[in-house]
C-alpha cells in the first residue's frame, strides 16, 4: 500500500466515523422537527412516518396562535389551555434581564480580581462553588424564604436567583478577555489623569467588546434553559416556556406529540441559533474561561 | 500576571465591584439557615407556619442515613453521572482526536456537533420520548435489523430505563468534552509529538506517552466539569421517568423534588438535602483542589491567545 492510498484510506475512515455521529446527533432534532409538521394522526403512527406528508403547519398555529389553520374536517385539534406568548415574554424578560445584570456585576468584578486582585485565586475558585452545587440542594428553603418576602412566581425573585446562579460563569468568562488586555494601556490612561473607572470604561470595554456579547449570549443560554428553578418557584404568573412545555404534557389527554414538538421548536431554536453564532466562544464559557479556541 | 502594585486595593472600586457578590451572598445567609432549621425540625406545609414546628433534634437526619431509598438514590446517581461522563469523555476525545488536524468540512461537523449542548434539557427530555416510544422510530429502526417487530417499552424498564438516560446524557454533553478537547489538542505543543516521532515511537507511544500526559490539565477539568453537571441532573429525569419505573431511576435530584414537592416532607427534604450538601461539598471541595492545580498547566497552555479576537 502505497501512502497516498493510506491517506485516502484514513480520510474516508474519518469522514464515515463522523458521518456516523452526525447522524446520532442530528436524528433527534430532525425527529423533532418532522413531527412538529405531521398531522395528528402521524404522530404515534405504526410504521411510524418519517417524512411529514403533507407537511402541515397546523401544529404551529394550534400552539403559538391557538387558532386552526383548517377550517373544517376531523383534523381540526381539541383546543389546547396554554398561553406560550405569556411563557415566551415571562422568558425574554426574566433571562434576558437577569443576563445583563450578570454580565454587569461579573464584568466589574472580573476587572476589579483581574487588575486589583480583590478576590484571590482562591475565593475565584469558591465562587464556583454556588454553580457546582445541584441547585435542588437549596430549593426547599430558598422557596421557603421567597415565599416569606413575597417574591414566589415574580419576575424580580427570578432576575435575582438567576443572576446569583449565573455569576461565577460571567466573572469567569469575562475575566479571561480582560485578562488578555494589556495592562500598559490603562496605566497610560491613568497617567493621563483617568480614574480607575474611567480607564476600564474608555480602554479595556471597547477592546473586549465581542467578549461581553458572547459572554451576554453565552448566560442567556443557561439562563433560558434552567428548568428546576423556574419549575419550583414559579407558577401562573412567571412561568418561563421550558417550565411551560414540561406542564403541557400534563394536562392533556395522551401523547400530543405534534403540539408539544411544535412548541418544543419555538423553546430551543432560539438557543441553537445563539449558540451557533457564538461557537467559538463556546469553549470558554462552559469551562469557565480556562481554556480557550485558537 | 497583569499586576498594579500601586492600586493593589483598589479603594472605593473595590468594595463598589464587591458589593453585588457580598449581596448575593447575604440573600443566600437566610436560606442556608433555614436549611438548618428545617431539618431539626418537623413542619408540615399544611399544619401550621414553619416557625411554629416541633424541634426533633437529629431524627430526621437519622432516618435519612438509614433509609435504603436515599442511599439507593445516591449511588445510582453516582453511576448515573460516572458513566454518562465516561461514555461521553470516551466520545467525545474520540471525535476531538479525529478532528484535530484541518481537513475540508471540519467546520461543518464542528457546527452539526454542537447542537445537543444547545438544545434545552426539557426539549431533550421530550425529543427522546418521542424517539423511545413504543411505536417510535427507534423500535422501527430495530425491527427492520431484526426478525420480527420489536416494541420495546424503553421508558418502562427498569434497566432499560437507565442505559437510556445515560445514554440521552451522553449525546447531550459528548458536545462539550469535544470542544473542550479539541481546544486542548489544538492548543498542545507539537515539538514534544515531533520529537517523539523522530525518535521512532509508534502512534499509540505517541499518545500514550505524549498526547496524553499533556493533555491532561484539560483532562481533569472535563471531568470533574461534567461529573458534577451530571450529578445534579434534573430536567430529563423528570421529563422522562420522574424517577419510574418504581424507584429504578430515581437519582438524587429526583428524590429530593419528589420528597418535597409530591410527599410534602420538607423537613425530611430538609435534612436529605443537607446530608447532601455536605456529602457534594466534600467532593466539589476536592475537585476544586485539583482544579487549582492545574490552572497553572491551562493558563500557560492557552496563553498566547490575544490575537484570536
Amino acid at each position: 500500500m502505497t501512502r497516498q492510498t493510506r491517506r485516502q484510506l484514513s480520510a474516508v475512515a474519518r469522514h464515515a466515523v463522523l458521518s456516523l455521529w452526525l447522524i446520532v446527533t442530528v436524528f433527534p432534532i430532525y425527529w423533532m422537527v418532522a413531527t412538529a409538521f405531521k398531522l395528528p394522526e402521524q404522530w404515534l403512527a405504526w410504521p411510524p412516518v418519517w417524512f411529514p406528508s403533507p407537511p402541515t403547519l397546523e401544529n404551529f398555529a394550534q400552539v403559538w396562535v391557538g387558532t386552526s389553520v383548517v377550517s373544517s374536517g376531523d383534523q381540526v385539534l381539541p383546543p389546547i389551555s396554554l398561553e406560550p406568548l405569556h411563557g415566551l415574554r415571562n422568558s425574554v424578560v426574566i433571562a434576558g434581564t437577569a443576563t445583563l445584570l450578570s454580565v454587569a456585576f461579573g464584568l466589574l468584578l472580573a476587572y476589579g480580581v483581574s487588575r486589583y486582585q480583590i478576590l484571590s485565586e482562591r475565593r475565584m475558585f469558591n465562587l464556583l462553588m454556588l454553580r457546582m452545587m445541584p441547585p435542588i440542594v437549596i430549593a426547599i428553603p430558598l422557596v421557603l424564604w421567597y415565599s416569606t418576602l413575597h417574591l414566589l412566581d415574580t419576575w424580580v425573585g427570578m432576575i435575582v436567583v438567576y443572576t446569583i446562579f449565573t455569576l461565577p460563569y460571567s466573572v469567569w468568562m469575562t475575566k479571561s478577555f480582560i485578562d488578555e488586555v494589556p495592562v500598559e494601556l490603562e496605566q497610560a490612561a491613568q497617567i493621563l489623569g483617568a480614574s480607575k473607572l474611567r480607564a476600564f470604561a474608555i480602554i479595556v470595554v471597547p477592546l473586549i467588546r465581542s467578549g461581553v456579547v458572547a459572554t451576554c449570549l453565552f448566560i442567556l443560554i443557561l439562563t433560558w434553559s434552567e428548568y428546576l428553578l423556574g419549575l419550583v418557584m414559579t407558577a401562573a404568573e412567571a412561568q418561563t416556556l421550558p417550565v411551560q412545555l414540561s406542564k403541557f404534557e400534563g394536562t392533556q389527554e395522551g401523547r400530543q406529540f405534534g403540539l408539544q414538538s411544535a412548541l418544543s421548536i419555538g423553546v430551543t431554536i432560539p438557543l441553537i441559533v445563539i449558540g451557533l453564532l457564538i461557537h467559538k466562544h463556546l469553549v470558554r464559557g462552559f469551562s469557565f474561561g480556562m481554556i480557550r479556541r485558537r | 500576571m497583569n499586576k498594579a502594585p500601586a492600586a493593589r486595593k483598589g479603594g472605593l472600586f473595590r468594595w463598589g465591584a464587591l458589593t453585588p457578590l457580598i449581596l448575593a451572598l447575604g440573600f443566600l445567609l437566610p436560606v442556608l439557615l433555614l436549611q438548618i432549621y428545617l431539618s431539626v425540625h418537623q413542619w408540615t406545609a399544611y399544619l401550621g407556619p414553619w416557625w411554629a414546628a416541633q424541634f426533633v433534634g437529629l431524627d430526621l437526619f437519622r432516618e435519612v442515613l438509614t433509609e435504603e431509598r436515599f442511599l439507593r438514590a445516591v449511588a445510582r446517581s453516582f453511576i448515573f453521572a460516572g458513566a454518562s461522563t465516561l461514555l461521553s469523555v470516551l466520545v467525545g476525545f474520540g471525535l476531538a482526536y479525529l478532528m484535530q488536524d484541518p481537513f475540508r468540512g471540519r467546520s461543518f461537523y464542528y457546527m452539526l456537533f454542537i447542537i445537543p449542548m444547545l438544545t434545552v434539557p426539557v426539549v431533550v427530555g421530550y425529543n427522546f420520548q418521542m424517539l423511545l416510544y413504543e411505536s417510535g422510530p427507534v423500535n422501527h429502526i430495530l425491527s427492520l435489523l431484526v426478525p420480527g417487530e420489536v416494541r420495546i417499552s424503553w421508558l418502562g424498564h427498569p434497566v432499560a430505563a437507565f442505559a437510556s438516560l445515560v445514554l440521552i446524557e451522553t449525546w447531550n454533553w459528548t458536545p462539550f468534552v469535544m470542544i473542550v478537547m479539541l481546544a486542548g489538542l489544538v492548543s498542545m505543543p507539537k515539538e514534544p509529538v515531533e520529537a517523539a516521532r523522530v525518535l521512532g515511537a509508534s502512534r499509540w507511544q505517541i499518545f500514550a506517552h505524549v498526547t496524553l500526559p499533556l493533555l491532561k490539565p484539560v483532562l481533569v477539568l472535563t471531568l470533574i466539569l461534567r461529573f458534577l453537571e451530571a450529578l445534579a441532573e434534573f430536567p430529563k429525569f423528570w421529563t422522562l421517568t420522574q424517577g419510574g419505573p418504581g424507584t429504578f431511576t430515581e437519582t438524587i435530584p429526583v428524590y429530593l423534588y419528589l420528597t418535597s414537592w409530591d410527599y410534602f416532607n420538607v423537613s425530611k427534604a430538609a435534612a436529605m438535602s443537607y446530608v447532601v450538601l455536605l456529602f457534594v461539598g466534600v467532593i466539589i471541595y476536592v475537585c476544586i483542589r485539583a482544579l487549582l492545580r492545574q490552572k497553572r498547566a491551562l493558563d500557560i497552555m492557552f496563553a498566547q491567545e490575544g490575537s484570536g479576537r
